[in-house]
């Protein structure tokens, strides 16, 4: 097997170019996925993340992405957008079913500071696992708005403005982080260098 | 959380330059090795912005950009005449995680914002205000403060929140450059009025100016660009100083 990390293309609305190039400095051999047929190519997956809930569903759907995705059993990554996206349904520009491969919701952050939670902030591990290790105690930065609601694959949690949020999950193959290791410094491209070495 | 530390290079390729008071300019250095010098500094964020495209109607220097991009793991935000989506997915592709808008927003068409957010989603537009003091209030210039808009700073501050713009990078023509200081009252205000991130910028002179920034208006980032330039201090330092001296209302 020769290691190739496969990240899902989202069209115009994305820059998947920082998260390649972090997978490369973390190590890894890219391959960038614009339809199905990419799929034998790879043996993990990243889901950078972009745009909206809604418009990055319609984007898989339009690539004929989201079945390719959802049979996929080897490890997936799904960065920010990327992991919100797992979830089962969103409500960002109305209510958007999502991959449903975690069972969670995706709500807009409610709390008394400012939205978007923009800038570096620490995890608290709650379930260690290999993607997380080493990392435990790192800050991360996160640029988001809304956040995922789930209580059964909770890895992390993070804290803003004495709100309290899931920052990572994982649930067999899937991972997926809230805040951007790409945009993390040494921090995420050690944790990036964990799910290329997983 | 801590407010974020952001290198800002304000670029006339293929230089960074140093805007006087936003006139006058002086070449500092080129953007990609400054870039990486902040980066390995410890950086949070790096602006950058080609403060004469919009005014020359010239396109941003893609190679550049990248070239940025290619040596940095942090979030990057370039702006520089946008007036369009496809000007934004171009500075998506160059390896940008936020795209920062002006100029075409005050003058022409104010809808470019709301049409980048829901395409590129709020947490990648940034609106760039440029405010200089008029007569007991404050209003919005353009092209680098060199044209003068009707626009009032505390309406549009309000106006591109609610059309979906995720952070507003709040500049001050009267203090740029200066080194004396930031319009503390302005930040102040544009931060209380609004409910998104405000990163400040314009007029640190020194890392007391950046504490009494900090400490008087608790904005989401503070930019730097002279200080850092001119290697008055680094960003560890600044770090250093804000972890030790910062006293933070209750």
């Amino acid at each position: 097997m020769n290691n190739t990390i496969g990240i899902i293309n989202y069209g115009i609305a994305g820059n998947i170019h920082s998260v390649k190039k972090a997978l490369e400095k973390a190590g890894g051999k890219t391959l960038i996925i614009n339809g199905p047929s990419d799929f034998p190519l790879v043996d993990k997956l990243v889901i950078p993340g972009v745009g909206s809930f809604k418009g990055a569903m319609n984007e898989l759907e339009n690539h004929a992405l989201i079945g390719s995705i959802k049979k996929f059993d080897k490890p997936i990554l799904g960065i920010c957008l990327g992991m919100q996206i797992l979830a089962e349904l969103g409500f960002e520009f109305g209510k958007t079913k999502g991959l449903s491969l975690i069972e969670a919701e995706v709500k807009p952050i409610l709390c008394d500071g400012k939205i978007p939670h923009m800038g570096f902030n620490r995890i608290y591990v709650k379930t260690p696992n290999k993607l997380l290790q080493g990392v435990e105690n790192e800050e991360f930065y996160f640029m988001h708005s809304y956040e995922m609601v789930n209580y059964t694959n909770i890895s992390a949690l993070t804290k803003y403005n004495g709100h309290t949020f899931v920052s990572a999950i994982y649930k067999e193959n899937i991972y997926g982080v809230q805040f951007h290791p790409e945009k993390s410094r040494k921090a995420g491209i050690k944790l990036l260098s964990n799910f290329v070495k997983l | 959380m801590t407010v974020r530390i952001i290198a800002k290079l304000d670029v006339k390729p293929p230089y960074v330059v140093k805007p006087v008071h936003f006139e006058g300019l002086r070449k500092v250095g080129i953007p990609s090795e400054l870039a990486s010098k902040y980066y390995d500094q410890g950086a949070d964020e790096l602006f950058y912005i080609d403060i004469v495209s919009s005014l020359y109607q010239r396109e941003i220097l893609d190679s550049e950009v990248e070239r940025v991009a290619n040596n940095l793991f942090i979030p990057f935000a370039v702006g520089g005449g946008v007036k369009n989506i496809d000007d934004c997915a171009k500075i998506f592709r160059m390896g940008a995680d936020k795209v920062v808008i002006n100029t075409y927003a005050v003058q022409e068409d104010p809808s470019i914002i709301d049409r980048a957010a829901k395409i590129f989603g709020s947490q990648a537009v940034v609106v760039n205000i440029e405010a200089k003091r008029w007569d007991g209030r404050w209003q919005c210039y353009t092209d680098c403060g060199r044209i003068q808009s009707n626009k009032d700073v505390f309406d549009w501050a309000n106006e591109v929140e609610q059309r979906g713009a995720g952070e507003i990078l709040l500049q001050s023509v009267d203090s740029d450059g200066r080194c004396r200081g930031y319009d503390i009252e302005l930040a102040e205000k544009v931060v209380d009025l609004t409910n998104i991130p405000v990163v400040v910028s314009s007029g640190a002179g020194s890392l007391e100016d950046i504490k009494n920034l900090i400490e008087a208006s608790n904005p989401s980032g503070v930019a730097i660009a002279s200080l850092l330039h001119y290697d008055r201090t680094t960003v560890q330092e600044i770090k250093q100083y804000l972890n030790k001296n910062l006293v933070m209302p209750v």
